[in-house]
């Protein structure tokens, strides 16, 4: 048994553009998550949080790094092996509507993964497992000859996640679940995934930008920007006590809902806009953008240091004390 | 008494479809003051949009069409406006912004003639200045080097900018009304602050009223000061920013708010609302949100409530307002002030 469930090391994910125009979807990210916790993973879109996600599940091969799951290179892992593998962690995406087969029914969509891993012995056995499935999520036994079309996104949504559990996963990457529904279908998903956690004891990777769903739901948290995770600690840790720039404007710049306190706090807005990711300079990602910017900052890149506290920052600042 | 800007009286609007007939709203009364703020709040499907676009007469009839109520606006019957006379106001007194900025612009136009055609529309005035006239525009929403800009396409922008190339557009005839469709949810919280402070200075500055369409009560807390809550065609509570929030008195707003994730609260489980909104193909004759409340009483599902006033212009649509309903305490969000300042102009 390995010390984590998942451990990423060094990750690399580039892809190649055409005549020396690579772009780094994520460059050199390293973390591990425990059985049984939900790991959230935040940043702006385009910087690289749902290439970590499929990269890790092996959607992606990688250009360099290791992904171990469970003591096992994922990339590494043959025919047999890699089938086990996917039967031990599965995906939820984003958009419920594209990532349902259109052409077949719940019930099939649900037990599709039952058949590929021969999990059923009976055809009586598969159609109540599927019956048990569309319960756990909190559909009815009768939605399972229908169609996805005849569902609403949220019911989608729970077609996804019944999925997902069809092959009894250890571990499931959650990328944007539920930043496509309403708030209060938003509010049922959610509560769902946490009791799914208790029961069934499964671990997450939940990647989203919202930030505070992933506040209410993560056990650590981790700041993206520009393929690098730049901020990482537990997620009460990182949401009272930001420390790099970044993560401190990406937490001003989100509103809440208090009107109160939305009126009395001044909104530092951060200047400027997201860098190309294509071919960046080995300097701080974030000193075009940061207000506290030296020239050191564009002379070399900073590392995720541990600063105590199991708190992770990647800043020249914040490292040396800057003042 | 402050002067009202534009007033809506009992709206009522549907689409015919093959299926039949969609009554997507279904009696909406709602004003907007002179120089403020107001946010149309609700889930996808529940109205807020149509609304607005069937105030500017944007949606084609058929399948769109006004069955009841009255527009007005600056106190002009604007309800049977042909579209020749829409044309006079659509622009320069109420203009729009669109969530999808890459859709709403022309893609085969230089952006600075696109802005500057509301002008010549509109306005007497020679094409040299109403070029000058929009690359100012452009200086003003935060465009660096707006005389090259002027002659980019959009696609060379960012989502974030060609927002912004919206809002120049919308607001260089400098109108009275500007309509805000869900102006950031297509952008990063980054943007969707600069977007919004843009928003909030250029009203101050030019004293326009803004009514933003929204989901996110992040954005609603961040920019109203008066708030509608809308529900299957229907707006079911409105009134100013702190008592909709603090204070919400029809479960819906309360559910809603409280379905939101807040700073500081973890393991918590979310309270949710139950269910999914009602089909509008046939809306129920009581309450559309009887099935999904937990107060749900009998007269509920029988009737469709009246609206309720409470001071400051606080107004409810939900039986448990009658003297004869059981007293319910709904809770809202808690501010994290610790003192809020209960004077305040909010």
């Amino acid at each position: 048994m390995a010390e984590h469930l998942l451990e990423v090391k060094g990750l690399k994910k580039y892809f190649r553009l055409g005549r020396n125009q690579v772009l780094h979807a994520v460059d050199d990210v390293s973390f591990y998550i425990d059985e049984g916790k939900t790991f959230g993973l935040v940043g702006e879109s385009g910087c690289g949080k749902t290439t970590v996600g499929r990269t890790i599940i092996r959607l992606y091969d990688a250009d360099e790094g290791k992904v171990l799951f469970d003591g096992m290179d994922v990339h590494k892992l043959n025919g047999k092996e890699y089938k086990q593998f996917t039967r031990k962690m599965q995906m939820i995406f984003q958009d419920p509507y594209a990532s349902l087969d259109p052409r077949k029914t719940v019930g099939a969509i649900i037990g599709e993964g039952l058949k590929i891993h021969r999990l059923c012995k009976t055809k009586q056995e598969y159609t109540e497992r599927i019956y048990e499935l569309l319960e756990i999520v909190g559909l009815s036994r009768e939605h399972a000859n229908r169609f996805p079309h005849e569902f609403s996104g949220g019911q989608r949504q729970r077609v996804g996640i019944a999925r997902a559990l069809a092959v009894n996963p250890k571990f499931i990457v959650c990328d944007e679940a539920i930043s496509a529904l309403d708030v209060s279908i938003q509010a049922q998903i959610i509560n769902l995934l946490v009791e799914l956690q208790e029961k069934l004891k499964l671990t997450y990777l939940f990647i989203a930008h919202d930030l505070n769903v992933v506040r209410h739901i993560s056990d650590d948290t981790a700041v993206m920007y520009l393929g690098q995770i730049i901020e990482m600690a537990e997620t009460n840790e990182l949401f009272n006590n930001p420390m790099h720039p970044y993560t401190i404007g990406l937490l001003a710049a989100a509103p809440e809902a208090d009107p109160d306190y939305e009126r009395s706090r001044p909104h530092m807005l951060m200047s400027g806009e997201v860098p190309s990711p294509i071919n960046p300079a080995p300097v701080c990602r974030f000193s075009s953008r940061c207000p506290h910017a030296r020239l050191k900052c564009t002379e070399e890149a900073p590392e995720l240091k541990d600063i105590g506290n199991n708190h992770y920052v990647a800043c020249f600042k914040i490292q040396e004390g800057w003042v | 008494m402050q002067e009202r800007i534009l007033e809506i009286e009992d709206l009522h609007f549907s689409f015919d479809t093959y299926a039949g007939e969609v009554h997507a709203v279904r009696g909406v009364s709602l004003y907007v003051n002179k120089g403020e703020t107001l946010a149309v709040v609700g889930e996808s499907g529940c109205g807020k949009s149509v609304t607005v676009q069937s105030v500017m007469k944007l949606i084609p009839t058929p399948p769109g069409r006004l069955k009841s109520g009255k527009i007005y606006y600056c106190g002009e019957n604007i309800t049977h406006y042909s579209q020749k006379q829409m044309q006079r106001l659509r622009g320069n007194e109420m203009s729009m912004i669109f969530q999808d900025p890459m859709t709403s612009l022309n893609p085969t136009m230089r952006i600075g003639r696109q802005i500057a055609e509301g002008i010549l529309k509109h306005e007497k005035i020679s094409a040299k200045e109403a070029k000058q006239r929009a690359i100012e525009m452009l200086k003003k929403v935060g465009i660096s080097n707006p005389e090259k800009s002027y002659r980019r396409y959009p696609h060379q922008f960012s989502g974030g900018m060609r927002q912004r190339v919206m809002i120049a557009m919308a607001l260089v005839c400098n109108p009275k009304v500007l309509f805000a469709d869900e102006p950031t949810t297509a952008l990063d919280v980054t943007t969707q602050a600069q977007i919004l402070e843009l928003i909030n200075e250029l009203k101050e500055e030019l004293g326009t009223s803004v009514v933003i369409i929204t989901h996110d009560l992040g954005v609603v807390a961040r920019t109203a000061e008066r708030i509608a809550v809308m529900y299957a065609g229907k707006v079911v509570e409105t009134g100013l920013a702190r008592d909709i929030f603090y204070n919400p008195k029809h479960p819906y707003t309360s559910g809603l708010l409280e379905s939101m994730p807040s700073g500081g609260e973890t393991g918590k489980t979310l309270a949710s609302i139950p269910g999914t909104p009602p089909d509008l193909f046939a809306p129920p004759k009581g309450c559309a949100f009887a099935p999904r409340c937990r107060y749900c009483m009998k007269i509920c599902q029988e009737m469709p409530p009246e609206a309720t006033e409470l001071e400051n212009g606080h107004s409810v649509f939900c039986w448990l307002m009658h003297p004869q309903a059981p007293k319910y305490e709904l809770p809202g969000r808690k501010s994290r002030l610790k003192t809020p300042d209960l004077k305040g102009d909010l």
